[in-house]
This record gives structure tokens, C-alpha cells and sequence, in this order.
């Protein structure tokens, strides 16, 4: 059931891009078509698969934790609110944190810890970008917006012929937009973009093509990268699907810095969801530390939070499995205990960062249920911790 | 409930107090009058010979929001770096210059510290300045919003839109992003790094826009003054860290026509071009402009030696220092037509010459500026280093010999190019309590703290009188925060969580109307996604907290 008094506009968690010109009639994409759409599923509680109250699945799911010497806290698809919960949960139980976007983010923040980068926010690339380079990603399979959004639009300082965009995709099999396009396997980027780096370098190379691209078309691609005022290079960390895709995104990082030294460019990394760019934040200044620097293999229970995702269930395992989730869940395996929780942006209001990670945007509740939020569930469960410790 | 600090030394500079015994009543969390004799007192602390001054206030210090979490996600390897003095520790505990928001309340508020300010909130970042913050334990906060480089203020600049045209988008801003102040950083510069420009002088034209750094500067200074904001604009002038970037300075002090400003981390902007190495000490100049322009007040963003990390929304100056950075990485951000970013570790070396002569310009400046009321003391946290090195700095100000030992020690080059050694000048505790308290509360416009007089919030620091005053400064004996106890002997013994401050000046809201327009269409948010409520930011405070 819709609130009464419904916000004109909400913002749409279902990407990264965080869309926050959604209204009833004006859904946009597919992503938050299915997002908005969603039914309310069976807010009742669940133990072994049958109805409990709340209070007995909270009973249910703080005895397993408390018989757990090592809890992994996983999913966390959640806002900043739910995610502070969590860490404090998992604080005081001795648990660890691991997201399910993990593996891209550990790929991005590799690139991170290692050299650094330097990029730009959507905000930039809707006003000064003349030339974006999409590399092994055609951004809209994560970002339906991203194009009507920010590039097919004038911009500031992009003069108001909108075509004067360029916008080239390298590695990417069949991309949505009909411009120019490199074509090469993405486990052959790494070996595109050394050349294209050594060319922007002004090496000069005695090979005729790599990859299966002539080697002309590269350097009518670094000409172009250097003569831009503004490009900009995207890529999608979990479109880096093959092994050290982290060196693939540094070489990125390499171009831009390069390209920096003479005019300007700028790196932008995108995809983003599940509230993964707003959780590595909130982590990393409650702990000083970004989230995911370790591996967790071993755990003896498994704690799974999918707010935002119904169709994202916990991966399979042995040990006892509590899920905090929305309530469409539909389980492969039954997990020991369900409790259904409000979904920020639904359910309830909420926080989180863009992928972009500078802009934070307000959630707004828009519909009314009985659903708990995750802060106000983990409140109950620590006070039967607590109580029983 | 009526707690007494009985036979206290008081230090408070506000009240012209130096050094008298007094007793201090506190009562609900307020400094009151002496009571009547039949109220129930319920405390009383025997201080005897402690030295007493209000709490601390660190009017520019990077607690929070984008660019210092990018240090934390970027330099995991500084949990290995250890600091010499030891604390009370939380999960993860940082001794460094990235601490966690947890530490970095109990690390001010163990060394007497009750107020911080965070002096570069990105407007379009705020609301993650202000989670961090809220999520800063112990301690009063407030920020500073950044404008001077957000395109919508250069328009309007470049459209010649009369003052109070510009007076209420300033107010604007304040309201949206719950600031206290406003900062301009790089004036124009940050802007015109986007357009591929390397280096912006104070009257040079930015390459879109066609205005100046000094036509920013007077139209911000201006603004700040006719709202009746107490913080003077916040400057942190064009050319950091470039060799003979103090006449830029000088200039920058004549810029607004007399209008207050306060020019921060004035040791970056202090640097001459003498010598073989063309990099020498202008503090002398820039102390003497300070001494002469009333109007002017500076920190100094003292550096101290050792590995910390440079976090700044100067990208055009941050930009040019990648190539220093160590370790060898960095952050360079272009931020949603608002700003901009860069985060470069550093290690600031005594052996280095241009390390030890920035060491040296810092406290030259320090000792040469003649009013405590209008130089502050700050290390620009992290940028010149971690902020827990303040009692060693206080040292370096009140002990001749101690600073002249450390002085000794420097790359000699650079003891040869400073005057240092021959300044005989030692702070008091009087001079170290305007710095700190009276003249940092003025400066923020905080009536009811930095003093210990009737109606203040009893934000109360005491210690032991001890000739090592880096030991004395580093441990308090208590920390009252509102009128609780919360530190003895230099541990926390409650958790707080302190207010935010803001200013919220009067302004014409038909101002939204032109702003919706830029926002339909250049922006990527919503107009009122942007703005922080009231209620927003009260809600930041009442989510769960750690400890």
C-alpha cells in the first residue's frame, strides 16, 4: 500500500547511479521498473521454513549466534543506518563483514591501495565530457540511465551540439550504441592497453595489429584521447571477469594519469549496488580500514542480509544460516531463520552513496507495512544476546 | 546537581584571568554563579594548584567527510605505523593520520580538546562530512562549506549579479549544507584545473569564467560579512606550496578591502625564492603583514617530521605534489561541478631541506605574529601532521631549549637559511590559552565556550602544572564536556557525543527558483536531495552509535 502523502519524487537504489527523479508514473528503466514493482512478499517470520513470531525467530537466531565462535556477517545489502547495525552486531559477537559485490570491489580497491587514481563524479562527466572511452563494459547492462542521463544531454561546457560526444567502446561484443568500437576479447585488454599506452606515450611499436585490432586504429584512439579536453574512461570492475583484472584497471588509471600530464581526463569507475559503495564508506570510517581486505573462509554461521535484492540468496553452506531480508525471497535452501525486513527506499527511509562516491542521497519510505527495519531487528536481537550472556 | 571545582588556577583569557585561584560551580551543564548556601552541592573537586582552561577548540582540523576517508580506504598500511604516547585503544585502534571517527573523538577530547572544525566540506559531500561527524564521538563539531569553484557561484560572478544576489546563495548554502562558515579554496583554481589550467595567480583570469582569484575573494568575503556570519571566509589562498608564493599571500591580505578573512595553514603560503635551492623563509614578511593587517587572522598548519597524509580540495596544487607522494600513490577527484580533491601521502623528512625549513617557517610564524588572538595553532590535521602531535607543538612554542635542541638536529642547509634559533620568545599558558580557547571561540563566533565565565557550557580542560609541558599537555587530569566528567587522567571514562554547530543567517528563499533551473539541468541530483534538514541531521546523531 502506497503512503498517503507520497514525495513527488525517491530515489531509486536499484543501481548504482542512484536516480532520484523518480515518480510514481515515470520509472525509467528495467532495473527500477522491477525495483518500484515488487509486491510485498510474506512479511511473516520463519523457522526452519514455518511461521514463528518475531520473538521466537529472534530467540532462534540469537542462539545460534551465540553458539557461534565465528559468525560471517554476508550480503550486507543495506543502507548506511542498516550497516552501522550490523558492524555493531558483528562487534560485539566477534563476526566478520563481507559484501556480496566483494570480488569487483576488491579488484577496485586493489587499484586503490596500490597507485592511486584519479576520476571524476557524474556531475563532470554530464558537463565537460567530449570523448568517453567504455572499456570491457557497455555500462548499461548495470547502468540502464547511464546514457540518457549524462551523456546523451548538453552539458555546461559541451556546446549545444550533444553529438560532438564521442563515445568509443574497446573489448565490448555488440554495445548498445552504434559508434565506433575496438573489438577485442576482454582477457586482451591488458595487452590493447599497454599498446594504447605506449602510443599516447609517443612509443613507437613494430607491430602491425594486437589482439586482433590494427594497430592504426589504436593510435587514431590515442590521438583522440589526447586531443580531448575532457575524456573519460569508464570500466565496471565486475565486468573485469578474469584473473588479475586488477592490473588491467591500474593500466587504466596509467592512461588517465599519462593523458593528465599534458590535458585533462579523468577515470570513473561505475556498476555499483546492494549499497556496496555506501557500506565500504561507512566501514572505512567507523574502522579506519575499508571493508574487504580479507577473505573470510571460515565461519560456523551465516548471517545474510539482501534488502535491496530478493533474488540474491546466500551461497550454499553447511553451516547454520540466518537471513535479514526482504521479504520476496525465495530460497534455494531454507535457511534456519527469516525474518522479512523493510527495504530502504521502500519500506522505510534510508541513506546511501552513489557509485560515484561524492554525492549521498536521502531514501524515502513510499510505502506502508509492518516490516521491522534492520537497526530496529538488531536492537531486539542484541538486548537477547546481552540478556542471555 | 551542583559540582564544584574547588581552588583551581583559572587561565581564561576572555576574562583577562591569568592565574587566579578561583572556584568554578557547574550546573547543568552550564558555568553558573556562586550558589546560595543552602543549595545542595553534590561534587566537589579539590584542584589545589591544577591549571584550569576552558576546553579546547581546533578550528581547522580534517575529521571528516570525502577525502579523508579516501586516506583511510587508500593507506592500510598506516595501522602499522605506531605513535609514541599511549591511549586507551577501540577495535582497530589508528595512532596515525587517518584515525577512525571513534578514535578521533577520544583522541581530542584525552588531550583537553572539547570542539573540532572540519574546514572543507564539499557542499554537494556534506551529507557524509556531517554522518562522519555524527559519528564522531566526545566532541562539539562544525564544518565549513567550500565555495569559490562551484560553476553556479562563477556564473553568477561572471554575470555580474549584484551582492545580495550572491549574499543569498551563500546563505543558502549554509542552510543546506548545516555549515558554520564558508571556505574558499585555490580561489577559481580548482575550477580552472578542470580546464586544464596548472597555475592561477591572485589577478589572473580564470580561463572560462574571465574573473579573478581576488574577485571571488571580495565577493565571498563581502557575502560572509553582510549575513552577520561570526566566521570571517576561510581562505586557503592560490599557489600552496609554490617556492615565492608569499607575495600571492601579501596580496591575498589587501584583497578583500579591509573586509576580515582568515587565511589558513599560512606556513604553506609563507615560502621565498632566496638561496642556491630558490626556496627560502618568508615568515618574517608574512609576520609583519599579520602584525600590521588587523583585519587578517591566520592559522599556521604547523608540519611536524614523520609519515602522514595530504588530503585537500586544492586538485590543482594536489596535482602537481602526486609526483612527491610517498608511499608512491594518490587521489586526484574533479567533483560535480562543486569542487575537487587530492590525497597524496607525504613524509615530512628533518634531513629533507625544504622539510626542515617548512618546519622552521611554521614556528618563525608562530613566534613572530605579536596577538594570540588572531594566529591559532594547528597542524592543518593531517596535512602538515596528525593532530595528536598538539602537545609536542606546544612544547616547541614554550621551551626555548627544547626547540633549539630539535632545531639543532635539522639538515643544515636549512638551519642556515632560518632565523630560528635566535628567537628568545616562549608562549605562556596564557598565550597557549587565547590560541586554543578564548580566540578560537571568537573566531568561530562560539559565545558559550572557550571561557570559563558565567553561562558558558562547562567544557572545562584541567592539568598538572608541569615544566614538560608536551607531558602536560598531553594528559589531562579531567575533561569536563557539558558539565560531565569524561576524562581522568587522560582516559575516557564516558562516552559523549558533543553537538553540531551552524549558522543559519536570514536569506531570500526566491533564490530556489533560479537555483531549480541550474539544477534541472546541469545538476545530477534533485534540488531538495541536496539540501540537509534539520531533522536529516538530527537523525544522523540518534542512529546507532559505537563505542
Amino acid at each position: 500500500m502506497l503512503i498517503n502523502s507520497l514525495p513527488t519524487t525517491f530515489t531509486c537504489p536499484a543501481c548504482g547511479l542512484l536516480c532520484d527523479d523518480i515518480t510514481p508514473s515515470h520509472n525509467s528503466c528495467s532495473k527500477s521498473i522491477t525495483f518500484f514493482g515488487q509486491a510485498l512478499g510474506d512479511s511473516k517470520p520463519k523457522i526452519k521454513g514455518k511461521n514463528a513470531s518475531l520473538t521466537e525467530a529472534i530467540n532462534a537466531a540469537a542462539c545460534i549466534i551465540k553458539k557461534s565462535q565465528q559468525v560471517l556477517f554476508s550480503g550486507l545489502s543495506t543502507d548506511i543506518t542498516g550497516f552501522k547495525s550490523l558492524y555493531s552486531l558483528a562487534k560485539k559477537t566477534n563476526g566478520s563483514l563481507q559484501h556480496i559485490n566483494h570480488v569487483s570491489m576488491i579488484r577496485n580497491l586493489k587499484v586503490l591501495q596500490n597507485s592511486g587514481w584519479q576520476t571524476t563524479t557524474l556531475g563532470e562527466v554530464k558537463n565537460r565530457a567530449d570523448l568517453l572511452l567504455c572499456i570491457g563494459t557497455d555500462v548499461v547492462s548495470h547502468n540502464p540511465r547511464f546514457f540518457e542521463r549524462f551523456i546523451d544531454i548538453e552539458g555546461m561546457f559541451t556546446g549545444g551540439n550533444i553529438s560532438k560526444r564521442e563515445v568509443i567502446y574497446l573489448g565490448v561484443e555488440n554495445p548498445s550504441k552504434g559508434l565506433l568500437s575496438l573489438n577485442c576479447k576482454k582477457a586482451d585488454l591488458p595487452e590493447v592497453l599497454g599498446v594504447l599506452h605506449a602510443l599516447i606515450l609517443d612509443k613507437s611499436l613494430k607491430i602491425e595489429s594486437v589482439a586482433g585490432i590494427k594497430i592504426e586504429e589504436i593510435l587514431s584512439l590515442a590521438s583522440k584521447l589526447r586531443a580531448s579536453k575532457y575524456a573519460v574512461l569508464v570500466w565496471i570492475a565486475n565486468d573485469m571477469n578474469f584473473p588479475h583484472a586488477e592490473l588491467t584497471i591500474e593500466l587504466i588509471t596509467k592512461i588517465v594519469a599519462t593523458l593528465n600530464q599534458t590535458t585533462r581526463a579523468a577515470g570513473l569507475p561505475l556498476g555499483g549496488s546492494d549499497g556496496d559503495t555506501s557500506i565500504n564508506n561507512a566501514h572505512t570510517w567507523l574502522t579506519g580500514l575499508s571493508l574487504n581486505n580479507e577473505i573470510y573462509t571460515e565461519h560456523d554461521a551465516l548471517v545474510w542480509v539482501n534488502s535491496f535484492s530478493p533474488e540474491k540468496m546466500p551461497p550454499k553452506t553447511n553451516v547454520p544460516i540466518i537471513v535479514f531480508g526482504n521479504s520476496n525471497t525465495q530460497f534455494a535452501q531454507t535457511p534456519d531463520v527469516f525474518i522479512p525486513i523493510s527495504t530502504p527506499g521502500l519500506d522505510c527511509a534510508g541513506t546511501l552513496f552513489r557509485v560515484d562516491g561524492s554525492v549521498i542521497l536521502p531514501l524515502k519510505k513510499i510505502r506502508d507495512n509492518s516490516l521491522p527495519s534492520l537497526q530496529h531487528l538488531i536492537v531486539l536481537l542484541s538486548k537477547v544476546i546481552g540478556n542471555e550472556a | 546537581m551542583i559540582t564544584i571545582l574547588k581552588n583551581g588556577i583559572i587561565i581564561d583569557p576572555a576574562h583577562k584571568k591569568d592565574g587566579v585561584v578561583e572556584d568554578i560551580y557547574i550546573s547543568n551543564g552550564k558555568i553558573i554563579a556562586k550558589p546560595s548556601a543552602n543549595e545542595k552541592i553534590s561534587q566537589v573537586y579539590d584542584l589545589a594548584g591544577k591549571i584550569i582552561m576552558a576546553g579546547a577548540i581546533d578550528m581547522h582540523s580534517h575529521i571528516g567527510g570525502g577525502k579523508v576517508n579516501i586516506a583511510r580506504m587508500m593507506l592500510p598500511e598506516f595501522r602499522q605505523y605506531s605513535e609514541p604516547e599511549a591511549h586507551i585503544c577501540t577495535l582497530n585502534c589508528s595512532h596515525h593520520a587517518t584515525p577512525n571517527t571513534i578514535d578521533t573523538g577520544f583522541r581530542y577530547i584525552e588531550m583537553g580538546y572539547t570542539a573540532v572544525f572540519e574546514p572543507a566540506i564539499l557542499p554537494i559531500n556534506a551529507r557524509q562530512a556531517h554522518l562522519e561527524m555524527a559519528d564522531t564521538p566526545m566532541i562539539d563539531k562544525g564544518g565549513y562549506a567550500m565555495l569559490g569553484n562551484d560553476d553556479y557561484f562563477l556564473r553568477m560572478l561572471t554575470a555580474q549579479k549584484d551582492q545580495r544576489a550572491i549574499n543569498d546563495y551563500v546563505a543558502w548554502i549554509l542552510h543546506a549544507t548545516q555549515a558554520i562558515g564558508i571556505k574558499v579554496v585555490n580561489p577559481g583554481g580548482i575550477s580552472d584545473f578542470k580546464f586544464n589550467k596548472r597555475k592561477l595567480n591572485l589577478d589572473e583570469n580564470h580561463s572560462h569564467y574571465q574573473v579573478t582569484p581576488r574577485d571571488i575573494l571580495k565577493s565571498l568575503s563581502r557575502a560572509v560579512r553582510e549575513l552577520g556570519i561570526a566566521k570571517p571566509l576561510h581562505v586557503h589562498c592560490n599557489n600552496l606550496g609554490v617556492a615565492g608564493n608569499f607575495e600571492t599571500t601579501l596580496s591575498t591580505m589587501g584583497a578583500s578591502d579591509g573586509v576580515p578573512m582568515h587565511l589558513t595553514h599560512i606556513q604553506f603560503h609563507s615560502y621565498g625564492t632566496e638561496g642556491d635551492k630558490k626556496f627560502s623563509s618568508a615568515a618574517a614578511q608574512i609576520a609583519e603583514a599579520l602584525n600590521k593587517n588587523k583585519h587578517i587572522t591566520a592559522d599556521v598548519g604547523q608540519i611536524l617530521f614523520g609519515q602522514t597524509v595530504t588530503a585537500s580540495g586544492d586538485s590543482m596544487m594536489q596535482h602537481l605534489n602526486t609526483k612527491l607522494a610517498s608511499p608512491k600513490k594518490s587521489v586526484i577527484m574533479d567533483i560535480e561541478c562543486d569542487s575537487g580533491c587530492g590525497v597524496v601521502p607525504f613524509k615530512y623528512r628533518d634531513q629533507n631541506y625544504v622539510n626542515a625549513l617548512q618546519w622552521a617557517i611554521g614556528l618563525e610564524l608562530f613566534l613572530t605574529v605579536e596577538d594570540p588572538w588572531r594566529i591559532f595553532l594547528t597542524t592543518d590535521h593531517p596535512n602538515g601532521a596528525p593532530f595528536v602531535c598538539y602537545p609536542h607543538l606546544i612544547r616547541l612554542l614554550m621551551d626555548k631549549t627544547f626547540r633549539n635542541e630539535a632545531f639543532a638536529k635539522l639538515n643544515l642547509d636549512a638551519q642556515a637559511m632560518s632565523n630560528l634559533s635566535e628567537i628568545d620568545r616562549e608562549y605562556s599558558l596564557y598565550e597557549i590559552a587565547t590560541m586554543t580557547r578564548a580566540g578560537a571561540a571568537k573566531l568561530v563566533g562560539l559565545n558559550d565556550r572557550g571561557h570559563l565565565g558565567i553561562g558558558a557550557a562547562a567544557d572545562i580542560t584541567v592539568y598538572t602544572d608541569q615544566p614538560d609541558r608536551e607531558a602536560m599537555f598531553s594528559k589531562p587530569d579531567y575533561v569536563f564536556k557539558d558539565g560531565s566528567l569524561v576524562v581522568k587522567d587522560g582516559k575516557v571514562v564516558k562516552v559523549t557525543w558533543g553537538k553540531t554547530h551552524t549558522a543559519k543567517p536570514a536569506f531570500d528563499i526566491s533564490i530556489e527558483q533560479d537555483l531549480k533551473k541550474y539544477f534541472d539541468k546541469y545538476h545530477t541530483i534533485q534540488l531538495d536531495n541536496f539540501k540537509i534538514s534539520d531533522d536529516e541531521l538530527k537523525s544522523y546523531s540518534e542512529s546507532p552509535h559505537e563505542n
